[in-house]
């Protein structure tokens, strides 16, 4: 049997990561649960941030926060913009999986021919800082990174729930037609909503190029999970999304305190169809 | 499109021309020599150029672009110009076999060298088997699936590498003062370290090496922070990490967030550069046949080499340039080509492996015998340490270019 | 979009171009055409095996590399641990993956809630759990598995036997495809794919054919993992179980077109060709991106997909040369009258029995009973929300009985699934019509037709189904799809679905709201013709001046439960249904 500290650990581990998963996944729920578009770009946008941030810090020198404050409103137009020209060519629902995945291919493509295909390490004094409570220790970038999902998740979950904004857009999601007789503007609405989603992407970049070593690849490494995670949590729940990647975050970082880490999706997910199929109320 | 680099040599063609119509200064910078000319002498490959493997493609893509420049200024193969057509096999293997079918018989190239990573040569290698093609490889980690008779490693990692890999770090260790009683093992289930990380294991056990931990991961893990607090938790010696590529770096880097330095590791097939400048990559030793210093240095085609590689990694924005055993493999499978080439004066695919069995070829990366089983010579492995922000070789002493810093 | 119609233009041209590539290999091509070629098949049998589940009805998997990992490792298996014959492997490969497909199905179709996005969630699961299952025990362990040395079926070369062994799967996929799509089975995963509830309520055995389309897709999916680990002849978990297969074979059918039954083969042509076509070393990376951006490009222009957006085109540039021959406005065949009723005279039709539905804490129906006469036509009235319309959906069966008893001709039928009993002759229609949006008119009436009745005839069918269209003045909208017609025409297509089922009982569920006076009276007296021709009906509606002008006897329903039942004039003047319905109206 593991110790209290290893599983405390492995705990604090899985929560993070989860946050992580769940700040990935923030587009993706908001732009298929509300905008009725599976817009993977965010995946590419992600990475394309990290990059940013590196380049800027490793050439040029800039704290990274510098970076993100700069990409954020940058990704914001941008993704606004993305959106603009989808709504523009009228691609909606599956349409919308190739044309986004055939963006981030241009992405990967674009980011390889600037950066190579080789790793790309942004390696900072705090990078491997950390803070401790009690016996466990608690990763400074991470526990940041967990803190913005978590800060992001929760305003956009509550915006969504109680702001006349939010429920214009979820109005607009369930009837585009009704709502616009109501005299909401449904076009605006979304592009604020493309934009939030890009900015969540370059903010989530920002910590993959701080806490990870870049190659173009490995964007796609995390489609499956963040899917995953992005369906579990109710599309268009931006908290739901943060839960449920907390949620396989921990379910995979304690099976390995007690045994191969290999084993870690058989139980995640084991973990995730029981739930499907007994179905507790929040799900 | 192929890269041609045939276009370059008839360049260096003409130029022989107008230097011997009497242009002395231009003879003067190139040593008066018979361009090579005729009909070029095709060398098909595919290499990883995009997907999950690109990052090594890129060194194996600049060495053979180098080493075909070489050749070129040279007197090319039998006195003929070589083009080297590559390929993209976008880190498939199924890509790959298709490629290597087009190489050979619709562009049908007259010789091929093999692709990089283990599942895509073993790709190529049946095609090669089923046209009869001698196929040098330089990064096949399964030696004892390498059954086809015509494949010759460039690497010299030994017929059962399980078996002999793991003994050099053991013998460094047990050479210290103070050798590790407990051992933790961390393995990617990722096939070829895997199955050496399975022979560290056994050794450890044969060296009566405590093991208190053994660890398997999946390749593509995003969450070391686990990994790292059973190991810490495990307390050991020596970790001995049967990684790819940044997993290492990944895992140190998990281990120093919890506050975590392993005493002593070694690291399998680690991605070089980030590991040899990250912070924690201090003192990590890991698995290697080829480092910049002497004797490695000195070794055939080195000297020449290892600069234009460096020009050429700059041009091509390679983040870390440096020459290590990936880019001397990569070089000793050209040379291995270029031998058999000369030794039999043809371009035979046969006699070229008859003659490779039979010789022993000086190469960069060491003396090289393909007379073992699966034409696998001795395994030649070495281990190399991280001093100062430099990989070095530490084990065996007679190769070591600085004495190993174990703490 | 024309889905049943027979075209043989297309099929015929596969066929041919199948033929021609069978004979390919004695041409003795270079060996690469055979192996590109492969890779077409490959991606064509794994694309179009994807759509028969995923595209006709709309159950998207993002696991479909499940199946085709467990045909990989099946082959992988047999051949290397037990020494069976390559070949035998590849059905054991097939029935490995549409077993896992139906023990999937058993669990996942019978749970309403699964569909749409959590069918899509629960089948990446499968396929992360799987994967990790293989790695981690001695199936793979982790080295992968060497294949090189299981002998290969000598036909002429390896690449011919390879390249061969692919065509056939594709033209199994294909095939399979084409036949469903044309079938009875394929009908009714059309009718899954616009609206499910409706398509049981209309007969359509949905469980069933969600299960037998799984097990198709699943297990060619199996058979194309058998060819490949031999193709591939050294497997890894890391490479089987990719995110490349899942993924693309979505791309695929998406750029194709997923209603129709060649347009994930074409999709996969495409994308399976462009991936070759940027292979040389110097521009790999530009070349990616161009193919992209081609992409993107392509289904911008054809949104649809390809080969639907081709063939309207095709149809519209051959309606310029003449309009095709219409339907013979046939007349009734013999067994077109509704059904024989034989049972005793004086036992009701339908009885229910204290029957008890409730939501929540909220009970729709307080154990209500009524009975109906064969012949007659029951008005069921009450004030909104009293449980007309859920008396209606239980004992059509879209709603599960809580208690009581609903017995159709002495024959319980309460707990029965909807396409049961609408085979024992009950049909409905919705107060807000729901068609098959993605089917003409005739489509929708020709699907009702197909599963509403255990004795049609397929030859009959439609013209049967244009008959009904004109019984139902909507025989100049035989080729309309239902967002193209007005509320009134989509309430008679209704109707005219309902019809082409002979339902011994019909029940109209607020046919007349929102028609014009006119229109209710052309209503009526279309009701009084079903009527006359035998149909029994319970008819649900608020117009009382229609109400008491058509109804046999009247049943009230307030809060749940009947308050009165009688000849209608009675019925009206009884104080309590004054007091709970007509109260303000009288008072």
């Amino acid at each position: 049997m593991p110790s209290f500290n290893l599983l405390a650990q492995a705990f604090v581990s899985g929560v993070l990561i989860g946050g992580l998963y769940g700040l990935l996944g923030l587009g993706l729920t908001l732009s298929w649960g509300l905008l009725h578009l599976i817009n993977i770009a965010y995946f590419g946008l992600a990475f394309l941030s990290a990059y940013l941030t590196y380049h800027l810090g490793t050439v040029y020198h800039w704290s990274p926060w510098y970076s993100a404050l700069v990409l954020v409103p940058l990704f914001f137009v941008f993704g606004a913009g993305l959106h603009w020209a989808l709504a523009r060519l009228r691609v909606s629902g599956l349409v919308s999986l190739l044309v986004t995945f055939g963006f981030i291919v241009v992405i990967e493509a674009a980011i390889q021919l600037v950066w190579t295909a080789d790793f790309r390490r942004y390696e900072l004094p705090y990078s491997t800082a950390s803070t401790k409570l009690g016996p466990v220790y608690i990763p400074l970038l991470e526990l940041v990174a967990f803190a913005l999902a978590a800060a992001l998740a929760f305003t956009a979950w509550a915006g969504l729930r109680w702001s006349y904004f939010g429920k214009a857009v979820r109005a607009s999601a369930e009837d585009p037609a009704i709502a616009a007789a109501f005299g909401i503007d449904h076009r605006t609405n979304a592009l604020l909503i493309a934009g939030v989603c890009a900015a969540s992407a370059a903010i989530a970049g920002v910590f993959i190029a701080l806490t990870t070593t870049l190659a173009p690849a490995q964007m796609f490494s995390w489609f499956g999970v963040v899917f995953a995670v992005v369906i579990i949590g109710g599309l268009g729940n931006p908290l739901g999304a943060l839960v449920a990647g907390v949620l396989i975050g921990v379910a995979e970082a304690l099976t390995v305190t007690v045994t191969n880490q290999p084993w870690a999706p058989v139980v995640a997910f084991s973990l995730l169809i029981a739930l499907m199929i007994w179905q507790p109320r929040w799900l | 499109m192929a890269k041609r680099m045939g276009r370059a040599s008839r360049r260096a063609v003409l130029g022989g021309i107008a230097g011997t119509i009497g242009a002395s200064t231009l003879a003067a910078i190139q040593p008066l020599r018979a361009a090579p000319s005729g009909k070029p002498i095709r060398v098909g490959s595919t290499l990883a150029l995009t997907g999950p493997l690109a990052q090594t493609s890129l060194i194996h893509k600049a060495v053979g672009e180098i080493y075909v420049s070489l050749l070129n200024k040279k007197d090319g193969f039998l006195g003929r110009p070589v083009e080297w057509i590559l390929l993209d096999d976008q880190s498939k293997p199924d890509v790959a076999r298709s490629l290597y079918e087009k190489l050979i018989t619709v562009d049908k190239v007259d010789l091929v060298i093999g692709p990089y990573a283990t599942g895509n040569i073993l790709a190529a290698m049946g095609v090669a088997q089923r046209y009869q093609k001698m196929l040098i490889q330089h990064t096949f980690g399964l030696p004892h699936l390498a059954k086809y008779e015509m494949q010759f490693p460039a690497s010299p990692i030994g017929p059962e590498p399980n078996k002999s890999a793991p003994l050099p770090i053991f013998d460094l260790l047990q050479a210290s003062k103070t050798p590790p009683k407990t051992i933790a093992v961390v393995a990617s289930k990722f096939p070829s370290t895997h199955f050496i990380a399975q022979g560290a294991r056994a050794e450890a056990e044969k060296r009566k090496i405590k093991e208190v931990l053994y660890l398997e991961y999946e390749f593509g893990t995003r969450d070391w922070g686990p990994l790292a607090a059973r190991v810490k938790d495990a307390n050991p010696d020596f970790v001995y990490c049967g990684a790819l590529g940044v997993e290492s770096v990944q895992l140190l880097e998990a281990m120093k967030k919890i506050d975590y330095t392993p005493p002593r590791h070694y690291h399998l097939f680690t991605a070089p550069g980030p590991l040899m400048l990250a912070a924690e990559g201090n003192n990590a030793l890991a698995y290697t046949y080829f480092e910049e210093h002497p004797p490695f240095t000195t070794r055939p085609g080195a000297a020449e080499m290892i600069p234009l590689y460096r020009e050429k990694a700059k041009e091509l924005r390679i983040p870390y340039p440096f020459f290590d055993f990936q880019a001397a493999a990569s070089a000793t499978a050209w040379q291995l080509l270029e031998a058999s080439i000369k030794g039999t004066n043809s371009i035979d695919d046969k006699k070229m492996a008859a003659w490779l069995k039979a010789n022993t070829v000086d190469a960069m990366i060491g003396k090289l015998t393909f007379n073992g089983p699966n034409n696998h010579g001795p395994d030649q492995s070495k281990v190399r340490q991280v001093i100062d922000k430099k990989w070095v070789v530490v084990w065996p002493a007679e190769f070591a270019g600085a004495k190993a810093n174990l703490p | 979009m024309a889905l049943t119609r027979t075209c043989y233009a297309a099929p015929a041209a596969a066929a041919i171009a199948a033929l021609a590539l069978f004979l390919l290999p004695a041409a003795r091509p270079a060996a690469f055409y055979e192996s590109f070629l492969y890779i077409l098949f490959y991606w064509i049998a794994l694309a179009t095996s994807w759509n028969i589940l995923s595209g006709y009805a709309h159950y998207l998997s993002f696991g479909h590399g499940a199946f085709f990992g467990a045909g990989v490792y099946t082959t992988a298996t047999l051949t290397t641990k037990f020494s069976i014959p390559f070949l035998w492997t590849i059905p054991a490969a097939a029935a490995v993956a549409a077993l896992l497909a139906a023990g999937i199905g058993a669990v996942v179709f019978r749970l309403h809630r699964l569909r749409g996005d959590l069918f899509a969630l629960l089948t990446l699961a499968v396929a992360f759990v799987l994967s990790s299952i293989i790695l981690n025990t001695p199936i793979d362990g982790g080295p992968g598995v060497y294949l090189s040395a299981v002998p290969l079926p000598n036909l002429g070369s390896p690449t011919a036997t390879i390249y061969l062994l692919g065509l056939i799967l594709a033209v199994i996929a294909v095939a399979a495809a084409y036949f469903v799509a044309h079938s009875r089975l394929g009908l009714g995963l059309f009718a899954i794919h616009d609206d499910e509830d409706v398509a049981q309520v209309k007969g359509v055995p949905t469980f069933r054919y969600k299960m037998i389309a799984f097990a198709i897709s699943a297990g060619i999916a199996g058979a194309v993992g058998a060819v490949h680990a031999m193709y591939v002849s050294y497997v890894t978990v890391g490479e089987t179980f990719n995110i490349t297969v899942p993924l693309y074979v979505v791309l695929m059918s998406i750029l194709g077109g997923m209603r129709h039954w060649l347009g994930p083969a074409v999709g996969a042509a495409l994308i399976g060709a462009s991936l070759f076509a940027f292979t040389g070393g110097a521009e790999a990376t530009i070349g990616r991106a161009v193919v992209a951006v081609g992409l993107v490009a392509v289904i911008l222009l054809l949104p649809e997909g390809v080969v639907p957006t081709l063939l309207r085109q095709a149809k519209r540039w051959l309606r310029i040369r003449g309009r095709p021959p219409a339907l013979a406005a046939a007349p009734l065949p013999a067994q077109s009258t509704p059904r024989v009723q034989h049972a005793a005279p004086g036992v009701p039709l339908l009885a229910c029995t204290g029957v008890e539905k409730s939501f929540g804490g909220i009970r729709a129906l307080r154990g209500v009973s009524l009975e109906l006469k064969r012949g007659e036509i029951l008005g069921l009235v009450g004030p909104n929300g009293s449980g007309k319309t859920t008396l209606i959906n239980v004992v059509s069966g879209q709603y599960r009985l809580d208690g009581g008893r609903i017995v159709l001709e002495g024959r319980q039928i309460g707990r029965s699934d909807a396409h049961r009993i609408a085979a024992l002759g009950i049909a409905r229609t919705y107060q807000i019509p729901r068609p098959f949006w993605h089917m003409t008119a005739l489509e929708n009436v020709v699907l009702a037709g197909t599963f509403g009745r255990a004795d049609h005839q397929r030859s009959t069918i439609r013209a049967e189904a244009q008959h009904w269209l004109e019984f139902a003045g909507l025989g100049a909208h035989r080729d309309h799809l239902p967002a193209e017609l007005n509320l009134h025409e989509r309430k008679f297509l209704e109707l005219a679905r309902a019809l082409a089922a002979h339902p011994i009982l019909l029940m109209l569920d607020e046919v007349l709201a929102g028609l014009t006076p006119s229109e209710v009276a052309n209503a009526l007296a279309l009701i009084r013709r079903i009527r006359d021709a035998g149909t029994t009906i319970l008819f649900v509606e608020h117009n009382m001046r229609a109400v008491l002008e058509l109804s046999d006897r009247l049943v009230v329903l307030n809060y749940g439960q009947v308050i009165a039942a009688g000849a209608p004039r009675d019925v009206v003047r009884n104080p309590e249904v004054v007091s709970a319905y007509l109260g303000a109206a009288h008072a």
